[in-house]
């Protein structure tokens, strides 16, 4: 009974890890099959000869190198920058002691509950009134600091004890002491769960990017890639060429973190 | 500078943001050189007094002066304290020798690597954690943890020390063991010491002054010898003292206390009326011919002596007696007070005799 039960169990483990695993499979052999290949009915999943000339054609038709730089710079910009503002905000919210804070605290609260895609079309009119559409500034701007990052991390330091913080007063710490020499390496593997979401979101961002820029030369992969798919036409194998290239950075980073981005993703949830 | 006074606290009161009043009025000094014990039951202010002391939370009204001058502005990395917190508040991710030689590496007066390590190690050896020196926090026992707490406190030569119930954290036999170590490291470095107690035991073995709180109020301030002898009021007299005091509701008339179950001749000018007999235990002796009888319903050994635990009409008590008397429970015995060894206390709490 119990194997049965442990069978089932891994059965049904099976067929979803296949169904969530397929496409990526399916995109990153497709992206070496030959056009034929990829249209052929039935469909194959290997392909015959691995067409690596596909990924030297993506490069040609579309300037991949430059969307990549670009996405690596918006990504790291905005990780770095939203890191240090919540990691300050979480500092003032949890060890201050200021007028308003209350308030404060309220209003970030309400904040957090309205949806990034409710106020996209007024940042837009911000950042296009501001002169900034085409910009690395323009593409960073509303990401640089984070309410929710900062509520995550003020979880993370609220369970250091207030001692710790009384100690290093009486020490003679100054807060930017305290903070730099006491809660960063207390807090390391809050920051970094932070410091990856936040890259994988920036790298993985497309409305945003999608609004603010038009040129080529300012493009997103992620947009690139929406781009490269009308603009090569039906050519499938080079498509999912340019999709593996995109996914490629992000996929290698999951799986290095894995065990980081999943505590941080647990503990999340069991903070609420 | 004034040696009487070194601490000074003027009428100091404190009510936090929610209307709760910790700190009623409480003026005391405190000499130079000396360990005082701020002792009560908790909730009754003594940790909100440390921690005005620190500079950690501001007094609502009144002052505080370190050697004749007011601190209360002062923020508390400037009032020249050393802190040790009830938890030790060990910086967990820093080893020992980082713990102690961090208050050296921030703040105005910063010494360079080499200084601080020299100045740390030698207290170190003074409350001898030098071989803990490259563990983290965590690896160490409660014990150890409490000297490195101690040590990063000294280690910036604090004129004050405050310790906010440095032993509760600790087992019976090593709390006496360190107690113990406290007093002595604290004469030998010659600090001025403020030390918060719940545990009148700890106050009475290691305080050269004693002040009692309660409800926000200073009970009383002094000596232990004459909390335990000379007690102002009803709260110190049951506050103090192990085994518990015994209390008796009497009625003085006539130059005779009487009780429901006892009667006992007392000649004195006290006003007739209510009061509250306080015998110790130790005061009451069993004696053939005593006026107070009892039943003996329990007896517990507390290694020289024994308590007797009785009832006298109906209500508990307990007399401190030798081991070799022999008394055994179910016995009824006949108690007598050695001399005039109690205290009266009228119906507010006050002491009349």
């Amino acid at each position: 009974m119990e194997k049965l039960k442990t069978g089932i169990a891994w059965l049904i483990l099976i067929f979803f890890a296949i169904i969530t695993i397929y496409p990526f499979i399916y995109m990153i052999l497709g992206g070496l099959m030959s056009f034929q290949e990829t249209t052929i009915i039935p469909p194959t999943l290997v392909p015959k000869h691995f067409n690596w000339s596909n990924y030297t054609q993506v490069f040609k038709q579309a300037p991949f190198a430059q969307y990549f730089i670009n996405t690596l710079i918006v990504a790291t910009t905005t990780t770095v920058v939203s890191l240090f503002t919540s990691l300050l905000g979480a500092f003032a919210l949890v060890n201050l002691k200021f007028k308003g804070k209350k308030t404060i605290e309220v209003l970030l609260l309400s904040l957090l509950m309205v949806p990034g895609e409710a106020i996209i079309f007024t940042n837009y009119n911000t950042i296009a009134q501001m002169g900034l559409l085409n910009t690395y500034l323009g593409l960073v701007l509303p990401f640089l600091t984070s309410i929710f990052y900062m509520y995550y991390l003020r979880s993370y330091f609220g369970s250091i004890s207030d001692t710790i913080y009384k100690a290093s007063m009486i020490d003679g710490a100054s807060d930017w002491n305290y903070i730099w020499r006491i809660l960063v390496p207390m807090s390391k593997g809050g920051l970094f769960t932070v410091g990856l979401l936040s890259f994988i979101s920036g790298w993985n961002s497309f409305l945003w990017p999608l609004l603010v820029t038009n040129e080529d030369s300012m493009r997103l992969l992620n947009n690139g890639l929406t781009a490269f798919a009308s603009d090569a036409g039906s050519q499938t194998q080079l498509q999912l060429a340019a999709a593996t290239l995109t996914v490629l950075p992000i996929l290698i980073i999951y799986f290095i973190f894995r065990k980081q981005i999943i505590r941080g993703v647990v503990r999340n949830d069991l903070k609420g | 500078m004034n040696q009487e006074n070194f601490v000074e606290v003027k009428n100091l009161r404190k009510v936090y943001d929610n209307g709760h009043v910790a700190l009623e009025d409480v003026s005391f000094s405190v000499k130079k050189g000396d360990l005082v014990c701020l002792l009560g039951p908790s909730g009754c202010g003594k940790t909100t007094m440390l921690n005005m002391l620190a500079g950690l939370l501001s007094p609502t009204s009144g002052d505080i002066l370190f050697g004749g001058k007011s601190v209360v502005k002062v923020a508390p990395k400037d009032r020249q304290i050393g802190y040790v917190f009830q938890n030790y508040a060990l910086y967990p991710h820093m080893t020992v020798l980082e713990n102690v030689m961090f208050p050296l590496t921030v703040g105005k007066n910063k010494k360079t690597k080499a200084e601080a390590k020299k100045i740390a190690e030698k207290y170190m050896q003074l409350t001898q954690i030098t071989e803990l020196a490259s563990q983290k926090p965590g690896s160490l026992s409660g014990g150890q943890q409490q000297r490195v707490a101690i040590t990063r406190a000294l280690v910036q030569e604090p004129k004050i020390l405050l310790m906010d119930e440095p032993l509760s954290n600790l087992d019976a036999r090593l709390r006496l063991k360190i107690r113990e170590e406290i007093r002595t490291l604290v004469k030998e470095v010659g600090i001025t010491t403020l030390f918060v107690t719940h545990d009148q035991e700890e106050a009475l073995s290691i305080g050269d002054q004693i002040i009692l709180f309660n409800q926000g109020f200073i009970q009383q301030d002094g000596s232990g010898q004459s909390f335990y002898l000379d007690p102002v009021n009803q709260f110190v007299a049951n506050f103090i003292g192990n085994p518990v005091i015994n209390n008796f509701e009497v009625n003085l008339q006539n130059g005779k206390l009487t009780n429901e179950a006892f009667q006992l001749d007392f000649a004195n000018d006290i006003a007739a009326g209510d009061y509250t007999m306080s015998i110790r235990p130790e005061n009451l002796e069993i004696k053939e011919d005593g006026p107070i009888k009892a039943d003996v319903f329990d007896i517990e050994l507390i290694g020289r002596e024994k308590i007797v635990k009785v009832k006298i009409n109906g209500e508990q008590y307990r007399v401190l007696t030798d081991l070799t008397v022999d008394v055994a429970a179910g016995q009824q015995v006949n108690l007598a007070v050695k001399g005039q060894k109690f205290f009266l206390f009228d119906r507010s709490g006050k002491r009349v005799f």
